[in-house]
């Protein structure tokens, strides 16, 4: 909810009203509203009457706990809803669900504008920018604050000169193809990078088939925090070999730093 | 992050089925918000885009 507020101007420049809904009475909503300073709207269905009607119970919210360590059965969690989003065009109409089939994971605002309604956030979290031989590169993360479970994107853009490419996957041996690492950190997942597709490309008087990527190339690699660390750097090292039609550079890279905050409330609840 | 994924967590629901579907109007919702004021989710929403968020607790 609190990076919903912190990403409200986007979601109203686009013309999108948010709600929230939970089963919270209203004095819990306006102490979490208070706290953090959110204005749109926190439906609070005390009794979850509407959480039921909607179809939206959680009916087996004790062994999501249990499957995660979480083994107190006291009765206050029975009536959470099932975690997820609904999107509404303009007449109202459902267009999308978001629901996360790891039950612990959360998505964060922006995949929500990027993803789920097809619009740029503006916002986004520390940034770190470098450049070698003419390459520039910039990384940037979608918040800079973590929470437990909730899926981050470590976002590198590559651009490279008119005229110029680096390689993609397959290739062939001796070349150096475009790669994003993320050094390892306690607490920290680091998933499969995500590349867009590279177009294939010959050269004249080579046998080999390239795959190949120009102008503006970016990679996405999905983390998640799976406990708290307290506040980390993530060193994110891109490397590369740029070409262009008749000549190679040395395979080059660089390493960005970007400082990641643990928030305030951490652990996993909602 | 396929450790995540292997960890049993029981059935998952059909999303498809839980909650109202895709190309369904999104029911008429009525409910105080965190300033106890009543508020009727389509009215409020005024002819925009929507988003509407199920989640557990703001209080633990």
């Amino acid at each position: 909810m609190v990076q919903l507020q912190r990403n409200l101007p986007d979601f109203e420049r686009n013309n999108i009203a948010v709600f929230g809904i939970s089963y919270d009475p209203v004095d819990v909503l306006a102490r979490f509203a208070a706290a953090h300073g959110v204005t749109f709207p926190l439906l609070s269905d005390e009794g979850s009457k509407v959480i039921r009607e909607l179809g939206m119970l959680d009916e087996q919210v004790y062994e999501h706990h249990a499957a995660f360590g979480i083994t107190n059965r006291e009765g206050r969690f029975w009536g959470v809803p099932y975690p997820g989003e609904f999107l509404l065009d303009e007449r109202g109409v459902v267009t999308q669900k978001r629901f996360q089939k790891n039950y612990r994971e959360r998505e964060t605002s922006r995949t929500i504008l990027e993803q789920g309604f097809g619009v740029a956030a503006s916002s986004h979290g520390p940034e770190a920018r470098s450049e070698a031989e003419g390459v520039a590169v910039r990384s940037f993360l979608d918040a800079g604050e973590y929470r437990i479970y909730q899926r981050l994107r470590v976002n590198v853009e590559v651009v490279v000169p008119s005229g110029w490419h680096v390689y993609g996957l397959p290739i062939p041996d001796g070349y150096v193809p475009l790669s994003v690492t993320v050094a390892p950190v306690e607490g920290l997942e680091v998933g499969e990078p995500v590349l867009s597709t590279p177009h294939p490309f010959r050269v004249e008087g080579l046998d080999e088939q390239f795959f190949v990527y120009d102008g503006k190339v970016s990679v996405a690699v999905p983390v998640v925090f799976t406990r708290s660390v307290g506040d980390q750097t993530l060193h994110v090292e891109v490397r590369f070999q740029a070409c262009s039609a008749d000549q190679c550079q040395r395979p080059n890279g660089v390493r960005l730093d970007l400082p990641v905050r643990a928030e305030k409330h951490v652990e996993w609840h909602s | 992050m396929s450790s995540n994924d292997s960890v049993q967590q029981g059935a998952v629901p059909d999303f498809d089925r839980m909650g109202p579907r895709v190309g369904e109007r999104f029911p008429d919702v009525a409910l105080p918000d965190q300033h106890g004021q009543p508020v009727d989710l389509h009215k409020t929403r005024a002819g925009r885009k929507g988003l509407v968020v199920f989640y557990r607790s703001a209080g633990w």
